[in-house]
């Protein structure tokens, strides 16, 4: 059947519809069961409102024979997205404007009479620098006097990670990636420190909250149950929406977020690297570009300001946000900040580990840069050389990448808590591995270092 | 015949059972009882302090109306 070999894997829970592929075109079904919500989405007026506003995706209605089961009602066809993102890989306020874009949305929706059935982070994706709704069935009539379906999700999906994050740990954003459905709030009230107790707003929505959720633990929802008028649903809504205001982290201190502070090369060596990168850019013209270990994202620019997609990747959720500022800051448009680790990349997990796609499965790419980051790859993670150029040849097309020798001071700083075991590690070495998978197009020297910048193609991709 | 008779009043029956307990049609994902429950009490408390946020500009002209009165009064 067409739905089993083409439906996208992590479609599936909602049974109002799912998206699927057909010959390289993303498609969403709507079933039948949904008809009365997805024609009030639309004769409402909230779906042009909510996409004219750029708060959700677009979508155009195509030929219902393109349907995958009988039970469809509608097929539409989204505007595709550049590239997925999870949660897990996001900064902390990437996290809070995804969680700002749902409330907004849930107040909009009430205003033309339909709610929000689901409040999951993964229906939120980040497409020309701003966060984007992207479930167009995650709206249903609102039944007036129902409390909001949604409120535990969002509470476990946005607000216990940002809590975590802005009073605990900023690394606690992993939480996301261990729990799908979101942080149990019990782990979050355990994991908080005391003095969030005293914060109304945390108190009620995660401490109190989770409570609640132990005592009803077992029980089932009476049928008969309180309502609650829509202007109490607003004073809910207002209330988490101040509570997410009122979380902030500010990044500071951090060993990467400060790395531009303290280079161990001159302000004109810096200008002759950047010149140098944007000349070899130029010369390549790729389609999308990741910087793998991009920190503030000072190199990503060079190609997000040339309009070419690109995803600024770095361990350091400090680093990244500052990126991700930053590009809020000046618009930019083409330019994703991330949080990830290379040497650790998101897995595929959820339901047969496919449900959300690894990071090597968003892949490949056209162009990647890879700048002083070999040395931390090769001596502080104890890859060989050949390993990391096996899996760069796989990973893309062209290859951007600085070697860094052992008499550079960040090198000198690597081995100075550690036995020197890498006797390959020198620029005829580097060259020796990499010019087995790939074909060095350019090589510069960077002024006033002992720093090397090479332009390469890989000979996996050749001819394809 | 009789069959289908009882089989219509029990129709009738559960008819009558549902318009005089209607219950609210849930969503595909689980709200908790404990989250739904609670949100109805949290809901009611931070109602007043929206009430007041929302018809601030009501309440303001409303007290100073009210002492303007009795200022002309007095």
């Amino acid at each position: 059947m067409k739905v089993e070999s083409t439906a996208l894997s992590g479609s599936f829970r909602d049974p109002s519809g799912f998206l699927f592929w057909d010959e390289n075109r993303l498609f969403r079904q709507v079933n039948e069961t949904y008809r009365e919500h997805y024609d009030q989405l639309i004769a409402s007026g909230l779906y042009e409102k909510l996409a004219g506003a750029g708060q959700l995706v677009e979508h155009e209605e195509c030929d219902l024979k393109l349907a995958c089961t009988a039970a469809a009602y509608k097929i539409i066809r989204p505007t595709l997205l550049p590239f997925i993102s999870y949660p897990y890989e996001w900064c902390f306020s990437q996290l809070k404007d995804a969680a700002l874009l749902t409330l907004a949305i849930q107040k909009t929706a009430l205003e033309y009479g339909m709610s929000l059935k689901d409040a999951s982070a993964f229906n939120v994706q980040f497409v020309h620098g701003r966060p984007l709704l992207i479930d167009t069935l995650s709206f249903e009539k609102y039944p007036h006097g129902r409390p909001w379906v949604a409120y535990r999700q969002f509470c476990q999906h946005f607000l216990a990670p940002l809590a975590l994050m802005a009073y605990r740990d900023i690394r606690l954003n992993q939480m996301s990636r261990l729990h799908l459905d979101g942080v149990p709030l019990d782990l979050a009230g355990s994991l908080l420190p005391a003095r969030t107790r005293i914060k109304f707003s945390l108190l009620s929505h995660i401490h109190l909250h989770a409570r609640s959720q132990k005592r009803y633990a077992d029980k089932p929802l009476r049928s008969k149950q309180r309502p609650m008028s829509r202007f109490a649903l607003l004073a809910l809504l207002n209330s988490l929406e101040n509570a997410v205001k009122k979380l902030h982290w500010r990044p500071s201190g951090s060993e990467w977020a400060e790395y531009y502070g303290h280079t161990n090369y001159s302000d004109q060596a810096l200008e002759f690297k950047k010149n140098l990168v944007a000349d070899f850019l130029q010369l390549l013209n790729p389609r999308h570009v990741w910087d793998i270990g991009a920190n503030t994202g000072v190199f990503s620019r060079l190609a997000s300001q040339r309009n070419i997609p690109t995803v600024a990747l770095d361990i350091d959720a400090a680093a990244v946000e500052k990126n991700y500022l930053q590009c809020r800051r000046s618009g930019d448009r083409f330019l994703l900040p991330l949080v990830g680790d290379i040497t650790n990349p998101s897995p595929g997990i959820g339901w047969e580990n496919d449900e959300r796609i690894s990071l090597l499965q968003r892949c490949p790419i056209d162009t990647v840069l890879a700048l002083a980051l070999v040395h931390h790859l090769a001596i502080a993670n104890n890859l060989p050389l050949a390993k990391i150029a096996d899996f760069l040849s796989r990973f893309c097309r062209n290859l951007i990448i600085e070697f860094i020798p052992k008499n550079d001071s960040q090198v000198r700083l690597l081995l100075a808590t550690r036995d020197d075991i890498f006797p390959d590690y020198h620029e005829c070495g580097f060259e020796k591995e990499f010019q087995r998978y790939f074909t060095i197009e350019r090589r510069e020297a960077i002024a006033q270092t002992d720093r090397i910048l090479y332009s390469m193609s890989s000979r996996v991709h050749a001819g394809k | 015949m009789k069959s289908i008779k009882n089989l219509g009043k029990l129709f009738l029956l559960l008819l009558a059972f549902c318009l005089l307990f209607p219950r609210y049609s849930y969503a595909y994902i689980d709200p908790g009882t404990g989250s739904y429950v609670f949100q109805i009490i949290i809901a009611a408390f931070v109602a007043l302090s929206f009430a007041v946020k929302v018809y601030w500009h009501k309440i303001k002209i409303f007290v100073v109306r009210l002492f303007s009165k009795r200022k002309n009064e007095g």
